[in-house]
């Protein structure tokens, strides 16, 4: 044992080996808080998209489609941005436990930390309008998008559970009836002559609409109430025309 | 030509500091942790002599090569000896050591079952050396390692959770656990041999 300490300085003479340089380390380091800034951003493009979601969809309609809130809830839930959210968050607390410090604070914390940073920027980025622009490019760049996500358009296309939208076509028919055009271009006739028009709206031409009725037959539908697509109808939206 | 006289009074730090000037001055830093870190591998790893000071070898050439990595804010010591856990416990992984009974001294199989054990109990005459030593080595890793580093290093929470890189919380805690399994086991023993 006596000579370890100079068979290691002889080794290390022979060899010729060197200690890394500093700014090896210090590179290192700053790409380890990078990469955990990115994932905390990234966490919060995904939490403003869950808020999004979540956001447009209508919550108070599980009666009429004959489902359970908590169903509803299970089924809506934009999985596919919790995981890209839960991911970020995970990569951002691996990172974190690989500075030089990061060790000493506890699983939960960091994950807390990581979680409460990536929630407040999201919401920033949910009232700043981002979510809704990243929403429309994921709708149009990535194939079947649509499909991973739970939308308001899904939501709304289930005229078998008495859900219907689309845009008014036609107008002037007998007891105040229309024709629609639904999301999917099906021409629907709409029975409109005891429907509660929500958001103080009146039927014409091009106006989007979401119906809650009774399916009468492929092209009939019976309305109950009619809301503006955007909102629940308690005031009117712009851009609803 | 730098002698052992000009190191004598610095701190590790400070060597440290020396060697990333001039290379000579490691000698005096690895001397100082030569035995104790060859004792603590030992100890964690029930290997032989032999392995131990290829590790030790290893653990030296890495801490060398990682010295600017070292921050002077941190002890040079829990830094070092972070460095030889994480490198036997690699070493034990890839299965380069061949695992052996290694002899404790007495002072330390006491100081474990001294913070172990209440008073009245503390008299586990039927025990042997070699029972107890064969308990000790039988808990989990983690368990022993926390026990060596506490009660033969006398390493305090903060400085194991730097050597250990876990937070303190989870240090007390396998401490506590490791001395409730080890006082179990060691009960457990004892009473098959008054049975006997």
């Amino acid at each position: 044992m006596k000579n370890i300490s100079n068979k290691v300085l002889k080794k290390i003479r022979d060899n010729n080996i060197k200690p890394k340089p500093r700014w090896y380390f210090i590179t290192r380091n700053y790409f380890i808080w990078s990469i955990f800034g990115i994932s905390i951003i990234l966490g919060s493009f995904a939490f403003s998209m869950v808020l999004f979601i979540i956001k447009q969809l209508d919550w108070d309609i599980y009666h009429y489609i004959g489902e359970g809130f908590l169903k509803t809830v299970f089924i809506s839930l934009p999985y596919f941005w919790l995981i890209f959210l839960i991911l970020f968050t995970g990569v951002a607390y691996y990172n974190f436990i690989h500075t030089k410090r990061g060790y000493r604070f506890k699983f939960i914390s960091i994950l807390l930390i990581s979680l409460i940073i990536s929630i407040i920027l999201g919401t920033g980025l949910y009232f700043n309008g981002l979510s809704e622009r990243l929403e429309n490019v994921f709708l149009e760049k990535i194939p079947y998008y649509n499909r991973l996500v739970y939308s308001r358009e899904e939501q709304w296309m289930q005229p078998k559970r008495g859900l219907l939208a689309g845009t008014i076509i036609e107008t002037g028919l007998p007891e105040n009836n229309f024709i629609l055009m639904d999301l999917d271009n099906n021409r629907w006739k709409i029975e409109a002559g005891k429907v509660i028009w929500k958001g103080k709206m009146t039927p014409a031409t091009g106006l989007k609409i979401k119906l809650i009725g009774t399916l009468i037959d492929d092209n009939n539908f019976k309305a109950m109430e009619i809301r503006p697509w955007q909102g629940k109808g308690r005031f009117i939206m712009r851009g609803n025309q | 030509m730098i002698t052992g006289s000009e190191c004598v009074n610095k701190t590790d730090e400070q060597i440290v500091v020396l060697t990333l000037k001039n290379q000579d001055y490691y000698l005096f830093l690895m001397k100082r942790y030569e035995a104790k870190l060859l004792n603590y591998i030992l100890k964690i790893s029930n290997i032989s002599r032999e392995d131990a000071e290829d590790i030790l070898q290893e653990v030296f050439i890495k801490a060398y090569q990682n010295l600017n990595n070292f921050d002077l804010n941190f002890k040079f010591s829990n830094w070092i000896y972070s460095i030889a856990h994480n490198t036997t416990i690699s070493a034990f992984r890839k299965k380069k050591v061949r695992p052996q009974t290694v002899s404790w001294e007495d002072k330390d199989l006491n100081n474990i079952l001294e913070s172990t054990l209440e008073a009245e109990n503390r008299s586990l005459q039927k025990l042997t050396y070699k029972q107890i030593l064969k308990i000790i080595n039988q808990l989990p890793l983690k368990y022993k390692d926390v026990l060596i580093l506490k009660f033969i290093e006398g390493k305090d929470y903060r400085e194991i959770s730097d050597i250990l890189r876990k937070p303190m919380g989870t240090i007390a805690t396998l401490i506590n656990r490791a001395k409730k399994s080890l006082k179990q086991e060691l009960k457990k023993e004892d009473i098959k041999l008054k049975k006997l």
